[in-house]
């Protein structure tokens, strides 16, 4: 048994918040314009991850290229004080390399890559912080520095996790402690819609609450969408005033 | 931990968030752990008189919260405090929780969630049983989560101690309470028994005061005052010596199990030797030894500790001594500890005895086993313990009332004596009375405990039955309101409905079956009945045969409180005249037990056999019978017999029998054991129900029938329900045993017989039982089962992702893989077992709390520890029925030796299903004996004068009588050497 209460019958969690809150959430887009195409930085709770995007350029390999479409590359690595643990994570660590796999595959989807003939893309993650939410966190800033790379995609991609407490209570963006204790998923919400572009399950979540855990992961991302909306457009509103000052 | 820095930010959803920062060691690594906090603004006080919380109180997805403290709580007469709320210390939830659940006090509380997070760390035994208080609506208790309310959190000065830092929480929040609530003119009352805590409220000026002042403010103080933990708060160490080692410090044992020199695991000790514990251990071959009470250090059996081994010269064999609280006789004055009696010179001797022994007998080093010492505990097993007053432990001539500290005798001999204060020892003499321990400091020879209730005289019946299920944490509380209402409103009237295409798509799926000829054959006077059956010879020459199973699944639905109740109680517990039952009694003697007569709804298994009995197909489905006729085994065993029968039904039964027979030949040809333990039945005049004669219960053919095909039934379950969820199957598994266990018996028998048994095969060893035959003695072979079986590993219930299929397998019955199907009304398992199966056959989706790996394992393990207490239970009351019988008639009876010891023996006695030890001082004067470890043997001078010679399997004569055990007020066997 788990050394708290994951959800009190007063309601909390063991953080404080609600079922249906997600955690603070904070986002910067261009956070690095001197090392890289684009870059983003967000932090879901205690998770805290840095994105560099570089492209659309000429591939270093043939193999890499194709006429038809760009290329996507996405690499992710743990820095080792992420954790508590703070062992040393090989990069072919299985865990990591599944994420990398999950972002590509549904980052191939959300660019429009036959924009990009014989180019490539380079997505490089860098977890600087872990405390639940990992793969949310790493779409979140995915989506914010191919933006800000000016690369054409269909729309945001916004994500965050839920899970299931005592199959009755759905509960929105699990912190680590949370994520031990419930089976969960990881959805990724195309803009405004109700379609997904990513959703993975961790652990096992009833079909009976399927539906429960679905629904609020949703909205969660809505929620994340309009946070991470704000700060683009403020950017942009920066960006035009500046050009407007030269 | 150590010091927390928090910086706040105010969120755009209103939530303000902070970071609690600590340093963790674990497994002697210091780590900095960084949790987010956040602090909210809308968690109401909970006081109905309150105003300005009354915005929220909201249903949130389905948790209402609503406001539980009475609008006009009640009042303290005899001092200047009004009307009150009280908010409970954490020592004082830990220490008075039987106070706090009794219904004559505390009312109206408020629990800090700090409070509530320590408790659960503490203890989680009562913490639970904290939740549950919360639940229930005429204690009205209210949880606050004042570390979540932005009016009540503060941050963790630098430096400050995590246990200042609680307590500041703590007494925040009672400051806050006072301040909200002053309009209501309802005062806080902040009760801890902290001394410096006290003392810091009070110059807050908090209305705060101890637990014992407050409860002598309550106008039935008197009776309220004993109930009172002891908490010494003179509590001084320095000017005591120590009688005990200290435990390590947290980090350094965490360190220590993390790098291999030190070993956690359940201790157990002995219940011939309350000085010698063992504790198995993964990485070592043999369980360690952990022998004196300085190396036991004051861990109880049961208790989760934390050990370290000793030298190996220290190593030693197992005691063949009888060691208990009587041949120690240490001190009997409860108030004077004199500090040499924990040692006391007997003990010490009887250890300088063992250490020589294992130092002589060096050629035997596979005997040996390693032994350590305790040095810390993780886990207490302390509950309450049911046991009487030591009276020698009380000083007659004292005429007052005034409260001293007495011995509690635990009924358990394995547990050590208590020590309590009260002000009624004298009227508390000759009672049962049920006790919980508080806490055992490293300067005291006895823990320290309090009274909680009494149950009644000593050896008045019902107190002695109600003895027994707390000793054995059997639940016998009458049903709840919210488990009874759960039962189909139409109580005793349900009927299966008339019309089966009445819309219902469950009910369509099930197969009507009432055209069948089914019976049941049960012991007599059954009214729980399980189980039913047919059989009829199909065109082919085959037959079809079919069980049919109490539908309980139909009624008892996952997740729902009688669900609950039901896994929480696992198992029914059958006593001598009593039976707790699992399920309340409309479902288990009606709506469920398939009666005669009556349509019931079935779960049945539904088989083709061929002539020989092997199944040719299977198939379940839920169901509709009707029972033809309900027979006792006796009665069916006549019908079959009875040639002038010729009709269907007999018919039915003669195929079944035949059939049967057939099964258990393959069984036993597959190496199936067929063990004993003498089963006693104890006859109860019905009318008096004083119990009358004791008999070994007698097996019919009729019995055995009825078992094959339970047995058919359940192999074939478990094989569909682990096929379609091979990761959490609800199975049973029984291990082979290992050969150390067979070690002593197979030593005896070959010294004293020339025997063996082998342990290759279940097949090996049923046919070596089957060769143990004394051609002079019929009872010898059953002797040596019984003896067989209590070296054999328990079987248990798992979850099949748990093990690999060869590990499956179910050792006594020989076969690869098992569960319990047969009796949903009186075990938790086939209510399991029933839903896996429903799922399976797509009858309806499986629940969640079945699917889950976790929660599975949460279930298993708790069924396990009900059955085997269930088992514990029954055979008590055996044996406390047995002694009632013997007091009034004492006999001269065979009994058999079945263990020799250097300073006694044990001996069984068939007739009546009992042993007991007989002690040599009883026997002789001198004392002077020769104990041959060798040859199991014991020679000695009896106080006639004559030579006795007493060996492993002798058959001699006693004398049974029944006496009271001084100690424990046990009624016990007493057998005497004829
Ligand atoms: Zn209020």
């Amino acid at each position: 048994m788990s050394r708290f209460e994951i959800y009190s019958p007063e309601g909390l969690r063991v953080d404080g918040r609600r079922w249906n809150e997600i955690r603070r959430f904070e986002c910067r887009i261009n956070s690095h314009p001197t090392s890289s195409d684009g870059s983003s930085y967000v932090e879901q709770g205690n998770t805290k991850v840095l994105c560099l995007v570089q492209g659309p350029m000429e591939p270093a390999l043939r193999s890499q290229s194709s006429t038809a479409q760009g290329s996507l590359i996405v690499n992710v690595s743990v820095t080792p004080f992420a954790t508590v643990e703070r062992n040393k994570r090989p990069r072919n660590d299985r865990r990591i390399q599944e994420l990398s796999a999950t972002l590509t595959r549904t980052f191939n989807k959300a660019i429009v890559l036959k924009n990009y003939p014989r180019s490539l893309i380079q997505v490089n993650l860098q977890v600087l912080a872990l405390d639940g939410g990992l793969l949310a966190a790493c779409t979140n800033a995915t989506t914010l520095a191919l933006m800000d790379a000016g690369i054409s995609m269909y729309d945001y991609i916004s994500s965050v996790t839920a899970g299931i407490f005592d199959g009755q209570t759905p509960l929105l963006d699990l912190n680590t402690i949370e994520e031990n204790e419930l089976g969960f998923l990881t959805v990724g919400v195309i803009g405004e819609s109700e379609k997904l572009a990513l959703l993975l399950m961790e652990d096992r979540v009833g079909m009976d609450s399927l539906e429960k855990v679905l629904a609020i992961a949703i909205a969660g991302s809505h929620r994340i969408r309009e946070l991470m909306d704000i700060q683009v457009r403020n950017y942009g509103k920066h960006k035009v005033a500046k050009l407007a000052n030269q | 931990m150590e010091g927390a820095v928090a910086k706040r930010k105010v969120l755009s959803s209103g939530l303000t968030v902070s970071q609690k920062v600590f340093v963790r060691s674990r497994n002697g690594n210091a780590s900095k752990i960084v949790r987010e906090h956040y602090l909210r603004d809308d968690i109401p006080c909970f006081s109905q008189a309150c105003t300005q919380c009354s915005e929220l109180y909201q249903s949130d997805n389905g948790t209402v919260i609503s406001a539980v403290l009475s609008e006009s709580p009640s009042s303290l007469q005899s001092s200047n405090i009004g009307r009150h709320y009280v908010l409970l210390d954490t020592n004082v939830v830990l220490g008075a929780i039987d106070l706090l659940e009794s219904d004559s006090v505390f009312f109206d509380v408020v629990i800090p969630q700090t409070v509530l997070n320590e408790v659960r760390n503490k203890s989680l035994p009562i913490y639970t049983r904290l939740r549950a208080l919360c639940k229930s609506d005429d204690k009205r208790i209210a949880v606050f989560h004042n570390e979540f309310s932005s009016s009540t959190f503060v941050s963790r000065r630098s430096a400050e101690t995590i246990n200042d830092y609680n307590d500041r929480l703590i007494r925040t929040t009672a400051s806050f309470y006072s301040d909200h609530l002053k309009s209501t003119g309802i005062k806080m009352i902040y009760i801890t028994n902290d001394k410096n805590n006290l003392e810091l409220a009070l110059a807050e000026s908090l209305d705060a005061m101890s637990l014992e002042a407050y409860i002598g403010l309550l106008p039935n103080s008197q009776e309220l005052l004993d109930l009172l933990p002891t908490l010494r708060t003179d509590f001084s160490r320095s000017g005591t010596k120590l009688k005990f080692p200290d435990y390590y410090s947290t980090s350094r044992l965490l360190g220590g199990i993390k790098n291999g020199t030190l070993y956690q695991g359940i201790i157990n000790i002995s219940s011939y030797n309350s000085l010698e514990g063992s504790i198995s251990v993964s990485s070592l071959p043999k369980p360690l030894l952990i022998l004196g009470s300085e190396n036991l250090n004051r861990s109880f059996s049961g208790d989760t500790v934390v050990i370290e081994m000793l030298p190996r010269d220290k190593w030693k064999k197992p005691s063949n001594d009888i060691v208990d609280e009587e041949t120690l006789g240490s001190s009997e004055n409860a108030d004077n500890d004199d500090p040499e009696s924990v040692i006391s010179d007997r003990e010490r001797r009887l250890l300088t005895q063992e250490a020589v022994k294992a130092q002589t007998s060096g050629n035997d080093d596979d005997r040996v086993f390693p032994t350590g010492k305790v040095v810390g505990i993780s886990k207490r097993s302390w509950r309450s313990y049911v046991g009487q007053i030591s009276a020698r432990s009380v000083d007659k001539t004292q005429s007052s009332n005034a409260t001293r500290s007495v011995f509690v005798i635990l009924m358990d001999r394995s547990l050590p004596k208590v020590r309590i204060r009260t002000g009624r020892a004298k009227d508390l003499v000759g009672k049962r009375i049920v006790v919980s321990v508080d806490s055992w400091p490293a300067n005291m020879s006895h823990p320290e405990g309090h009274y909680v209730r009494t149950l009644g005289d000593v050896e008045d019946k019902d107190a002695e039955q109600e003895a027994l299920l707390l000793e054995h944490d059997v639940e016998y509380r009458p049903f709840s309101k919210n488990v009874l209402e759960c039962l189909p409103k139409e109580g005793h009237d349900w009927k299966v409905p008339e019309d089966l295409n009445n819309g219902d798509p469950q009910l369509a799926k099930r197969k009507d079956l009432r055209h069948k000829l089914i019976c049941s054959i049960d012991p007599p006077g059954c009214v729980d009945i399980d189980d039913a059956l047919h059989a009829e010879k199909l065109p082919n020459g085959n037959f079809e045969v079919g069980v049919h199973i109490a539908d309980v699944s139909h009624f008892v639905k996952a997740n729902t409180a009688i669900d609950q109740e039901g896994a929480s109680r696992g198992t029914s517990v059958y006593l001598v005249d009593k039976r707790i039952d699992m399920l309340p009694m409309l479902l288990g003697t009606d709506l469920c037990s398939l009666k005669p007569y009556v349509d019931r709804f079935a779960f049945s298994v539904l088989w083709e056999l061929d002539q020989d009995a092997n199944i040719v197909n299977v198939s379940f489905t839920k169901s509709i019978i009707k029972s033809r006729e309900a027979f006792a085994y006796e009665q069916a065993q006549n019908r079959i017999d009875d040639e002038s029968q010729k009709d269907d039904l007999t018919k039915g039964m003669r195929y079944l029998l035949a059939l049967s027979k057939k099964l258990k030949q393959k069984r036993m040809d597959a190496g199936a054991l067929n063990l004993s333990s003498p089963e006693v039945k104890v006859h109860m005049d019905s009318e008096t129900s004083d119990p009358g004669e004791v008999e070994i219960k007698k097996l019919l053919d009729t019995n055995s029938l009825v078992e094959e095909f339970m047995l058919l039934a359940n192999i074939s379950v478990a094989r569909k329900i682990f096929d379609a969820f091979p990761q959490v199957a609800m199975l049973r598994r029984h291990a082979s045993p290992p050969q150390a266990n067979f070690e002593q018996l197979n030593e005896m028998l070959r010294v004293r017989k020339n025997m063996a048994v082998s342990l290759e095969s279940s097949k090996a060893l049923a046919d070596s039982l089957d060769r143990c035959v004394d051609p002079n003695d019929a009872y010898f072979n059953t002797l040596i089962r019984i003896m067989a079986t209590r070296c054999m590993m328990s079987a248990e219930y798992f979850a099949s992702g748990n093990y690999s299929y060869n590990d499956f397998r179910h050792y006594g019955l020989a076969v690869d893989i098992y569960t319990h199907f047969t009796s949903p009304i009186r075990r938790y398992c086939d209510v399991v077992a029933h839903r896996q199966l429903a799922a399976a056959i797509n009858y309806e989706p499986l629940s969640i709390i079945h699917r889950d790996k976790t929660k599975m394992d949460l279930v298993v393990k708790n069924i396990n520890k009900r059955h085997r207490n269930a088992q514990f239970a029954g055979r008590a009351s055996i044996e406390y029925y047995v002694g009632q019988v013997m007091k009034n008639a004492e006999s001269l009876e065979e009994g058999y030796v079945i263990k020799v010891f250097s300073n006694g023996f044990v001996v069984l006695v068939p007739k009546f299903g009992v042993e007991s030890l007989i002690k040599l001082n009883t026997l002789t004067q001198s004392g002077a004996a020769k104990f041959d470890e060798e040859n199991f043997k014991l020679t000695f001078t009896t106080e006639a004068g004559e030579e006795r010679e007493i060996a492993v399997f002798d058959r001699i004569k006693v004398q049974v009588k029944s006496v009271l055990d001084e100690m424990t007020s046990k009624r016990k066997t007493q057998l005497v050497l004829v």
